[in-house]
């Protein structure tokens, strides 16, 4: 708002004086309605709203000292010094109503219930095929398809232990899923780690918020992996890195830490009689659960690739003995190739019978001629795809891009149809966001990762999530490897 | 526990420990030459021998020349020492390691102990770092060796004491051990070799002064002096250096501590367990030297006495690592 129209006693006098009364044209501002903090919010953006922008320069400066020292940090591919960077983190928290939540749990909850049964369907009857609901072509010509897999039943019976699935808000505020990442999601440690710090340098706002806690995360995913060991007793589970190289490997540490588990790297596990054991001081010990944090092409270089030095030979023959449980199970990713994607309604209600509680995004599948034929038609005002890419690459957003980059992308379309996506592009939702440079907040576009674990008894979300927010002017993405940062989410508990 | 963790531990040990016996002796030189009244070459000279990397030295400052100007330039002898990225045992190049190992078992190491070898590390690359060392040097060598002792420090009051940190301080006795005796082997030969003009008072007070600096590098001045009752000796030295069980640096403490700590992680009577040729060697190496204390040390001796505990400890660690940290596996 304007100087002129801000009062010294109003909620949002101080801190958010300068903050538009429109945060962005078409976009749902989730803190504030025109001049007034949402109502579930008022009380903490009152009280955020009394602290000057010395203070938050302050208060940001020691939060990234506190991060670059205890070494929560991201490694820099490509640089020979073995340069680490600090994931950008914006101090304002993002928060989520009580009243918002629990559709969006319930509805994550349903989620991995029907992709897992999906799962379980593709590599074992493929019913869903047989019945005509996804086209078998679509799914059977997946990258993540991996037709080996087929009749194993992974130990304990899940397939999806750890999830992050990406969500939005588009410009009403309804929230939409934008993907699902049923691999290897990362991004977990930073939810804890970032808590950490809103509770140290906002202690009383954070009272006053009455947040739900995200610091047993690490204790949930450690009984997850115990409920799907092979053995009933004297489970050892452990965490596989590719090591200190891989830009995630922060986390690996933290959650390998947090869970007293050991961190382990390929050549330390060896397969003996279809059992996995790791090399120890004292000799082999057996392992029974394995959290593995590496690609699945580099787990058996048996299965996956014969030419590939990496990776555990027969690691695969013992999962298929049942003998050591991975979590999560590999083959995964034909669950959230970004071309299935658009079936997942449709398996909510042919695995479970129910209405899907979450919406989606509309999506071209680029394979299809009648989808093709209008996104090539609308290409500049589409986002643009690769099925199998992640962070942000591959990726085209039509209306920022050059005509060399439409061409190019059109090219790339007609080439390989099967291997492109498109949507249209989603106005993000905005939050106040500290920005360094001008010692202000400004609105910028966020999302949401939560995560969600399932074991035997069932998934589970963790009331929190990683909000990861485009901090450069205009930025609709979000990735960290494309200038992006990260908020403390706040989930707030029902009142009363 | 897992070898190659075991690996990293040993190592981290031993680049922690490295990090400092290199700003302690560095220090020690820097105080040695303003006192006495030496060639400087006979301070300096004597630093890059203990590096064992006389030879980069050698090929990159000092040609073939024997007399070369830089033998003697401390600046020269200190920025390789401390700065030089080609040289293997640096002090940039301990921290590195020491921090390196540690990122590789982040989840072994406590939060405070870990986080006290970051900021090292990142303080080493700060331009704090380098004004502190061009203005301040003795500051600096000082905050080197504060790091380091914390981070020892904290190791031992905020972890679990088991086989992580046995093998840890098992790296930092054995290179301990390294340290200590190198430093007294290039420093004993120097001074019983000084250029005598005569029996005088000043020759004396040189050779007291190159004594205490040797000592002071080791941190042992005081705790030779409450044992000398203030005589200082290059026959003294030598044999605290040596024998004297009770000073955390003399070569006995370090190979019987060290031997200690193998025993932890492997018990003597375990012989199902791997690891057991390194123990017998180093119990033996530790009934060796204990058995030195009652032999009079003459100048050769004392080299030849040293030369033995070194090579016994470069072949202890090729034992360990094939046994226990996972060098040369066996499938």
């Amino acid at each position: 708002m304007s100087q002129s129209q801000s009062q010294s006693q109003g909620p949002l006098a101080g801190l958010f004086d300068r903050y538009p009364q429109v945060a962005l044209p078409g976009t749902y501002d989730e803190m504030f309605d025109a001049d007034k903090a949402r109502p579930p919010f008022a009380r903490v953006a009152a009280l955020l709203a009394k602290m000057s922008p010395d203070e938050l320069a302050r208060a940001q400066q020691l939060a990234e000292t506190a991060l670059l020292q205890q070494g929560v940090t991201f490694s820099v591919y490509g640089d020979a010094r073995g340069t680490e960077k600090i994931f950008p983190f914006c101090l304002l928290p993002r928060l989520i109503a009580a009243a918002d939540w629990s559709p969006l749990e319930r509805g994550l909850q349903q989620r991995l219930r029907a992709l897992s049964a999906f799962l379980d369907d593709i590599y074992g009857e493929q019913k869903i095929l047989t019945a005509g609901v996804v086209p078998a072509e679509m799914i059977l010509g997946a990258a993540g398809y991996r037709p080996m897999l087929r009749g194993i039943k992974p130990p304990g019976g899940v397939r999806i232990h750890i999830s992050g699935v990406d969500l939005i808000r588009d410009g009403a505020g309804t929230w939409r899923v934008l993907e699902d990442n049923l691999r290897t999601p990362s991004g977990v440690s930073y939810v804890v780690e970032n808590r950490l710090i809103s509770k140290r340098l906002f202690p009383r706002v954070f009272d006053a918020a009455r947040v739900h806690r995200v610091d047993h995360y690490p204790t949930r995913l450690a009984e997850t992996l115990r409920s799907v060991s092979p053995v009933e007793q004297d489970c050892n589970a452990v965490v596989l890195t590719p090591g200190p190289h891989n830009s995630a490997y922060f986390e690996h540490s933290f959650l390998a830490r947090t869970m007293g588990l050991e961190l382990v790297q390929a050549p330390d596990l060896i397969v003996d009689g279809d059992k996995v054991f790791c090399r120890t001081t004292r000799g082999p010990k057996r392992v029974h659960v394995i959290y593995r944090r590496t690609d699945e092409a580099f787990l058996d270089p048996e299965v996956f690739r014969p030419d590939s030095l990496l990776g555990v030979p027969g690691l695969m023959r013992a999962y298929a003995a049942g003998n050591v449980a991975l979590a999560n199970a590999p083959g995964n990713g034909v669950a959230d190739d970004k071309a299935v994607y658009p079936f997942v309604p449709d398996m909510i209600e042919f695995y479970l019978n129910e209405e899907p509680i979450l919406e989606q995004v509309q999506t071209y599948v680029c394979l299809f001629d009648e989808d093709r034929g209008y996104v090539l038609e609308h290409l500049d005002e589409m986002v643009v795809k690769a099925v199998d890419e992640a962070g942000g690459y591959g990726m085209l957003m039509g209306p920022q891009a050059s005509a060399a980059e439409l061409a190019e992308f059109r090219a790339r379309i007609i080439a390989e149809p099967r291997r492109y996506i498109a949507q249209h592009r989603i106005e993000l939702s905005a939050c106040p966001t500290w920005i360094a440079e001008r010692a202000t907040v400004e609105p910028r576009r966020v999302d949401l990762r939560p995560y969600i674990l399932t074991s035997r008894e069932g998934p589970w979300v963790l009331p929190g999530g990683l909000t990861r927010v485009a901090l450069k002017e205009g930025s609709y993405v979000v990735n960290s490897s494309q200038g992006g940062g990260s908020k403390d989410t706040w989930v707030m508990k029902e009142t009363g | 526990m897992i070898s190659r963790v075991a690996d990293h531990c040993f190592w981290f040990g031993r680049y922690v420990e490295r990090a400092e016996a290199t700003a302690r002796m560095l220090a020690a030189s820097v105080s040695l030459a303003l006192d006495a009244e030496l060639p400087s070459s006979q301070v300096w000279r004597p630093v890059i021998v203990v590096s064992g990397e006389e030879d980069e030295f050698l090929e990159r400052f000092a040609e073939a020349d024997e007399n070369h100007a830089a033998w003697g330039d401390g600046e020269i002898v200190q920025r390789f020492m401390v700065w030089d990225e080609a040289n293997g045992v640096s002090l940039a190049r301990s921290v590195v390691g020491a921090r390196w190992n540690a990122r590789s078992i982040r989840e072994v190491l406590s939060l405070e102990a870990w986080e006290a070898v970051n900021e090292l590390h990142l303080w080493m690359r700060s331009d704090a770092a380098t004004a502190n060392f061009a203005q301040h040097r003795e500051t600096f060598y000082q905050h080197v060796r504060r790091s380091t002792q914390l981070t020892l420090g904290l190791l031992r009051s905020t972890m679990l004491h088991d086989e992580p940190l046995d093998f840890m301080w098992l790296g930092v006795l054995l290179e301990r051990v390294n340290q200590t005796a190198r430093m007294l082997d290039v420093h004993h030969h120097a001074f019983t070799n000084l250029p005598r003009r005569r029996a005088s008072d000043a020759d004396e007070v040189i050779e007291t002064a190159l004594w205490l600096s040797l000592l002071r590098g080791l941190s042992g001045s005081e705790a030779y002096l409450k044992r000398a009752a203030g005589r200082v000796s290059s026959q003294g030295v030598a044999r605290f250096l040596i024998s004297e069980q009770a000073f955390p640096r003399s070569i006995a403490y370090c190979v019987k501590s060290a031997y200690d700590r193998l025993c932890d992680i492997r018990p003597p009577d375990h012989h199902e367990l791997p690891g057991g040729g390194a123990l017998e060697r180093l119990r033996v190496l530790d009934v060796w030297v204990r058995a030195r204390e009652a032999e009079p040390l003459s100048g050769a001796g004392v080299h030849d006495l040293l030369t033995h505990v070194v090579d016994e400890v470069h072949e202890i660690c090729g034992t360990l690592g094939s046994e226990l940290l996972g060098a040369g596996r066996v499938p």
